[in-house]
């Protein structure tokens, strides 16, 4: 096993130096003035988002972009892409837990950190996106006096379920990763506040081996529970457009198509966060150019998969014959958002073609760079999917254009804002990197060695 | 007692009205008490309909009117009345939005304050003893065209008075050229009614029969007569021709069309005339030209009898004298008329004696010249420099209005009494649905008062002139009658036999860019410009909205360096005014149209400021067309408001649109009757022991008029959402029609197909929608429950017609456009129908109050709903009768019958929706021989 841990730990590290690494930028460190103008920043940004959403509820929908004939636009497409990058904390501590790879360690936690608020941020979106947010309860199943159930066919209502359980799941596999950590924390806070806080959250861990034995069980029968989960989130929000009727949506390749595209997009942001992460936090011990390059491998697969699902998607518009399929291929290449189409296909699959090179892989910003622009990549091919086919449906007196707001944008910007300022909060409150998880890589090691 | 008593009917009306008058507009101020007995046939809740009259440039055109507790709703056609058949037109059908209009005229205005109507009259009455002494020198009247058998009478008598006063009368949209054409020919300006229901061959040179105008729905009905490809037969299907330089209603009807400049038309005419054997030199004429006219002389050399020229009002008088002996030649199919015994004289004379100080009592009367006539005649200003006292009596207070000394504001057509002359003269009596919403007078006060008679009532008027030589005994059944009926049996004008005409071989007129002026198909005149539902209906085939622009054939444009959208400069006779580019398939080369009726600047909150004033342009003499204009671009661009642009046919599309030859259909009508394949479906719709709510809609029948979008929109409390929101794609409209265009790009013949809610069997909205909010009921509708609708637009997202509707914003609810949300606009509301909310969606529901007031009144009897029970507004309101609709399980309706026609097809079927509502092809019958 000491090549599968090779790389990932400092040679002299330590149990203490690894705990001291995580645990005192948050108890020991003052935060920079750099921490605190990107918080600014941030918060500014969080008070559009607020801005943009009272507004939202004073004025009505009215304020986007949407019209009679596309009737989704930005809100749509920023849930899904919110929640496709919400997909790779969950898969990285669940799937890579599994299949024992040692590099989740590093990155595991604010993977699932950044599931939980991307998820979150997510699930708002279809909230804000109805006519009238204040009905949204009625998609949850709920004895009321009107004796109506949510109809069942609509694949919304289990869009609805199926985000709400893997939410609810992600927060409850976090925080039970977390526990050991928190108890550190406790023991090593300074203030009493401090202590009573993480005290309260580690729930009374005190390390003995029952509960490291018992924690193990759990922890890993979560983990078995998780990864349909993460497989059954985006297949559902795929089946949003695959269970209709229309060109370019009527698809069975959506669930996987959609599953890879989230698992690609999530480990793009992934990369990102380790990145500023490892920077901001001093961390580069724990997580280095090792990691780096495992991520990326995983974002050059997820290439792969999209040239197979565009490719598909291309092929069988073509191989079936049917005029709408075909003409709906014939609008992305030259349609009005043609250029866009053609960038998306430059972020998703031709800028990860560098990844090929381990040369490429050992260079963070090479890596970082790769990914920032598959995010784009991503976002474009989710409003573009919904777009495309909304403004070139079946009736070509029905074909309309989509032209976002300012208040699509600001809405859009204010997420990511929200976003960031979330993980700035996380930084300075939990420890960002597993201690206990690099702890037993150490073990391993030593053990090993 | 010299008036007679209120009959029942009436006494309810009145009180009804009364009652309305309080309760319809805003908080009353008054406590209101509520009925201590209640009025004999009045049921809260149930609607009454009571016949009366609209008018249109003068002509009246019969409605039925749906009143609840005395508050007029919604406008139907009467079916009794020669001009509407049942049908109407965008006109009347938005006249009950006017009613209700926030922006009418209320108070007196004295200058551009609010002046006493005491105060008016104390003015008027002394200046009136002297003019009498005067014998009337200097006293004019300016009214619109007036057919009403008491304002004549009532002018008459102000004539008797004032001896020496003057009538003048002004239309924008008049027919001048229509009667000086006939004067030319018969020496008397007959009027002439083509019968297209009794034309096998017609052929329009520059006419619009099927376009806006009083005898639109009249003409729809006589055409639609002639085009019915039913496999049962029926009458000869007609053959149209049309040549024309701006494509019209008619011209896209047509089984042939000749894009053809105004000259040209008159060549084509009179080589028409030649070989048809009448003494006018045969003109050489281009090639297309050369075939059109040798096509549509043989066919009308082949239907003796059955065979009709028309001329349209904006053709020249030789023109449209040699088209009166061409259908001499043919026998043609037309009802001439003895022309009405006084003329008024026109508005120029009227202008010359302002600006010279010869008139200095003016009267006007519910025109608004200072708007509709043209800048170049001086109108507006010889107005606003003269000294003398000016009145005005009008709905609004408006352009002329403005300039006018004083200002009386009128009583709405659906608020008072009054009668009318359709065009064939067939007079009908107006009578009052609710009491004035405000203090507004009538033009028959204003008569009276001139006459100095101050209290006769407006409806003892309006008897007076029908008792005259009527038995007294018998004159009150006959009355009630007339009122019932909303028709005078018998009062059409006799149909004469004219003289022979004589020939006048036209004119050469000089070629040139010219500029045509046509009528605006929402606006009018310009009249309706305040209308929020006309404003918003989209034009026919331009599919234009909030406005009007300039059309010019796209090589015209290339050749011009225009692009759609440029706004241009329209250079005429040093005048100049700025328009928005328009390109439009099937223009003449050489021409450039552009609507009157807009550039509004006193139309009110809804149309001011709207488009490009044609007005400005239009030479003093009113012409419809000048040669001579440049047109250049600003290098400006603007938006063309369209919700939907038409669409150009592509082979693979055929079937969204299908169209075939007579021919064709005749041979699938003899054939074995076509079966229609359905798809397999997991889920086979349940259909109960009850109805099967199915419509028909002919595209061979639909002449793209928009009534049905109106009538929707009325009935259905379908909101306006404003030119930003257009802008922005959004349109609440339930019911769009689509146009495609077919043929050539240069000369298309676009088709019409009205699209609501297709009520899919297996409707692709329902399995979608989370809440349950879009379901079936047991008789095949697709309904939406607004009330359990969030608004996640997965129902719109998944229709593939796109036929629902979206209230992003509150467009009926909190977030109206402009002043609709003012609290009177309230009252125009069908109680029958909710009023949609923000944040739902909602889309045609089949009229589903409608069959509900049916199954009412059916249960109650213990029947079944009969076959023709229950119309849908846009059923009701077609004019060509197009849109059929019943239940399909009953093999006696109609729509089982018109499912089973050769030409029956299902739009988008091959997606297994199974579509309740369904089409039958566009029929053409072009010439077997072939041509253009």
């Amino acid at each position: 096993m000491s090549g599968a841990t090779e790389g990932l730990l400092p040679e002299d590290a330590s149990y203490g130096s690894l705990v001291g690494t995580v645990a005192d930028p948050l108890l020991r460190r003052k935060a920079g003035r750099l921490y605190w103008g990107f918080f600014a920043a941030a918060g500014l940004g969080t008070l559009v988002m607020v801005v943009s959403i009272a507004w939202l509820f004073i004025e009505g929908i009215g304020i986007w972009g949407v019209n009679t004939n596309v009737v989704w636009g930005f809100a749509i497409a920023n849930f899904v892409w919110w929640l496709g990058i919400g997909h790779a904390g969950t898969f990285i501590s669940a799937a890579l837990l599994l299949t024992r790879q040692p590099w989740r360690a590093a990155i595991n936690r604010f993977a699932e950190v950044m599931t939980l608020f991307a998820g979150s941020i997510a699930g708002l979106f279809p909230i804000l996106h109805l006519g009238r947010p204040y009905r949204a309860y009625w998609l949850l199943p709920y004895p009321n006096t009107m004796d109506l159930w949510p109809q069942w066919r609509s694949a919304l209502v289990w869009d609805c379920a199926a985000i709400s359980t893997y939410l609810i799941f992600s927060l409850l596999f976090w925080w039970i990763g977390l526990i050991p950590d928190l108890a550190t924390i406790r023991d090593r806070a300074q203030t009493r506040a401090r202590q009573m806080i993480y005290g309260a959250l580690a729930l009374g861990w005190r390390g003995s081996a029952r509960h490291w034995h018992l924690h193990d069980v759990l922890y890993r029968t979560m983990a078995a529970m998780a990864l349909p989960l993460v497989v059954s989130v985006h297949s559902v929000v795929g089946m949003d457009f695959a269970a209709s009727l229309m060109p370019g949506w009527q698809e069975t390749i959506f669930p996987p198509y959609f599953v890879a595209g989230a698992l690609f997009s999530g480990f793009g942001m992934v990369v990102v966060v380790a990145a500023i992460m490892r920077r901001g936090l001093g961390l580069e011990d724990v997580v280095t150019p090792r990691h780096f390059d495992a991520m990326a491998k995983i974002v050059l697969a997820g290439s792969v998969a999209l040239w197979l699902a565009y490719g598909t998607e291309w092929f069988n518009a073509w191989y079936s014959g049917d005029p709408l399929e075909r003409a709906h291929v014939a609008h992305l290449f030259t349609g009005p958002y043609a250029p866009a189409y053609l960038l998306q296909l430059f972020c998703n699959l031709v800028a990860p073609q560098l990844l090929w090179f381990p040369s490429m892989r050992r260079r963070i910003w090479v890596v970082v760079t790769v990914t920032l622009v598959l995010q784009l990549g991503m976002w474009l091919e989710r409003i573009l999917i919904i777009v495309n086919t909304l403004t070139h449906g079946q009736l070509p007196t029905t074909w309309a254009l989509y032209v976002p707001t300012i208040w699509d944008w600001m809405l859009l910007g204010g997420t990511i804002a929200f976003f960031v300022l979330l993980f700035l909060c996380f930084a300075r409150l939990l420890p960002a990197v597993a201690m206990h998880d690099l702890g037993k890589l150490l073990h391993e090691r030593r053990t090993e060695g | 007692m010299s008036a007679p008593p209120l009959t029942r009917r009436q006494a309810a009306l009145a009180l009804l009205a009364s009652a309305a008058a309080l309760t319809s507009c805003d908080k009353p101020e008054e406590e209101i008490v509520p009925y201590v007995e209640q009025p004999d046939r009045v049921v809260p809740g149930v609607p009454m309909r009571f016949a009366t009259t609209l008018t249109l440039n003068g002509y009246g055109r019969g409605v039925i009117a749906t009143c609840f507790e005395g508050r007029p709703v919604k406008l139907e056609g009467n079916a009794a009345h020669p001009a509407s058949l049942g049908g109407t037109d965008v006109f009347l059908e938005a006249a009950i939005l006017s009613l209700y209009d926030p922006d009418r005229s209320r108070a007196v205005r004295q200058g551009l304050r609010i002046g006493a109507l005491d105060n008016l009259v104390s003015a008027l009455e002394p200046r009136l003893r002297g003019l009498e002494a005067r014998g009337g020198e200097g006293l004019r009247i300016l009214t619109g065209n007036v057919t009403s058998p008491t304002l004549l009478r009532l002018i008459g008598a102000v004539k008797a008075r004032f001896p020496a006063m003057r009538w003048h009368a002004h239309e924008a949209l008049g027919e001048e050229n229509a009667r000086a054409g006939a004067a030319l020919a018969f020496g008397r300006p007959l009027s002439a009614m083509p019968r297209l229901d009794r034309a096998a061959v017609v052929v329009a040179l520059d006419a619009d029969p099927l376009g806006p105008g009083p005898d639109q729905p009249r003409h729809a009905r006589g055409f639609a007569a002639r085009r019915q490809a039913r496999k049962a037969g029926g009458e000869g299907f007609s053959r149209l021709y049309a040549a024309e330089p701006v494509l019209s209603l008619t011209g896209a009807k047509a089984d042939h069309r000749l894009p053809a400049r105004p000259e040209e038309i008159a060549a084509v005419a009179a080589a028409l005339a030649a070989r048809l054997g009448l003494d006018v030199p045969a003109p050489e004429l281009p090639g297309p030209a050369r075939g059109f006219v040798e096509m549509a002389a043989a066919d009308l050399a082949a239907h003796p009898g059955e065979a009709l020229v028309l001329a349209g009002p904006w053709l020249p008088p030789d023109v449209q004298a040699l088209v009166h002996a061409v259908n001499a030649r043919l026998r043609a199919p037309v009802d001439y008329r003895e022309p009405p015994v006084e003329t008024p004289e026109p508005l120029s004379a009227l202008v010359e004696d302002l600006r010279f100080r010869r008139a200095d009592t003016l009267v006007v009367i519910g025109a608004n010249p200072a708007h509709d006539s043209p800048a170049a005649l001086g109108f507006a200003e010889a107005l606003g420099r003269s000294q003398a006292f000016t009145l005005h009596l009008g709905p609004y207070f408006d352009e002329t209005a403005a300039l006018c000394r004083w200002h009386v504001p009128e009583t709405h057509p659906l608020e008072g009494w009054g009668d009318a002359r359709a065009t064939d003269g067939t007079a009908s009596v107006i009578q009052p649905l609710i009491r004035p919403i405000y203090d507004t007078r009538s033009a028959i006060w204003l008569l009276n008062l001139l006459l100095g008679d101050r209290d006769t009532g407006d409806r003892d008027a309006v008897r007076a002139t029908w008792s005259a030589g009527r038995p007294a005994g018998e004159f009150e059944a006959w009355w009630r009658r007339v009122l019932h009926d909303g028709v005078v049996e018998a009062s059409a004008a006799p149909v004469v036999t004219p003289p022979e005409p004589r020939l006048a071989p036209p004119a050469a007129s000089t070629p040139g860019f010219t500029l045509l002026f046509r009528p605006d198909p929402s606006v009018w005149d310009g009249r309706y410009a305040n209308n929020a539902w006309l404003q918003e209906c989209p034009k026919p085939i331009i599919r234009q909205v909030w406005g009007n622009a300039v059309q010019i054939a796209p090589e015209e444009a290339r050749a011009l360096g225009l692009s759609a959208g440029d706004v241009s400069r329209l250079r005429l006779d040093g005048r100049v005014v700025e328009a928005t580019v328009l390109l439009q398939g099937g223009m003449a080369r050489g021409v450039a149209a552009l609507t009157l009726g807009y550039g509004r600047r006193r139309a009110g909150a809804i149309g001011d400021g709207l488009g490009t004033d044609a007005y400005a342009l239009r030479p003093a003499d009113g012409s419809w067309s000048a040669a001579g204009l440049v047109l250049e671009a600003t290098g400006r661009t603007a938006e063309i408001l369209r919700p939907s642009d038409a669409h150009r046919i592509e082979a693979e599309e055929a079937d969204l649109f299908p169209s075939l030859e007579l021919a064709e259909f005749q041979r699938k009508a003899a054939g074995p009757p076509h079966e229609e394949e359905k798809l397999p479906t997991f889920y086979e719709p349940k259909n109960g022991d009850t109805y099967a709510w199915a419509m028909v809609i002919d595209s061979t029948l639909c002449i793209g008029c928009n009534a049905c979008v109106i009538a929707c929109q009325s009935e259905n409390n379908v909101p306006i959402v404003g030119p930003e929101e257009i802008a922005r794609g959004r349109d609440m409209h339930w019911l769009r029609i689509d146009t495609y265009e077919l043929g050539p790009e240069e000369n298309p013949r676009p088709g019409f197909q009205p699209v609501p809610c297709m009520h899919c069997e297996t409707a692709p909205c329902e399995p979608v929608c989370p809440v349950a909010a879009s379901v079936h009921d047991s008789e095949g509708l697709n309904v939406q429950v607004y009330n359990r609708c969030v608004g996640t637009r997965f129902c719109q997202a998944n229709c593939p017609y796109k036929v629902r509707h979206f209230n992003y914003r509150g467009y009926a609810d909190g977030q109206e456009y402009a002043n609709l949300g003012a609290p009177g606009i309230a009252a125009q509301r069908n109680p029958e129908v909710t009023v949609r909310a923000r944040g739902v969606m909602e889309k045609c529901t089949y009229c589903t109050q409608r069959i509900s007031a049916a199954r009412r009144a059916a249960e109650k009897e213990g029947r079944a709903i009969r076959e023709g029970e229950v119309t849908t507004a846009c059923q009701s309101a077609c004019p060509s009768r197009a849109i059929s609709f019943g239940d399909k399980r009953n093999p006696a309706s109609a729509v089982a019958a018109l499912r089973d026609e050769p030409q029956h097809h299902e739009l988008l079927g091959h997606l297994n929706t199974r579509p309740r509502t369904t089409y039958l092809a566009d029929v053409r019958n072009p010439r077997p021989e072939g041509g253009t």
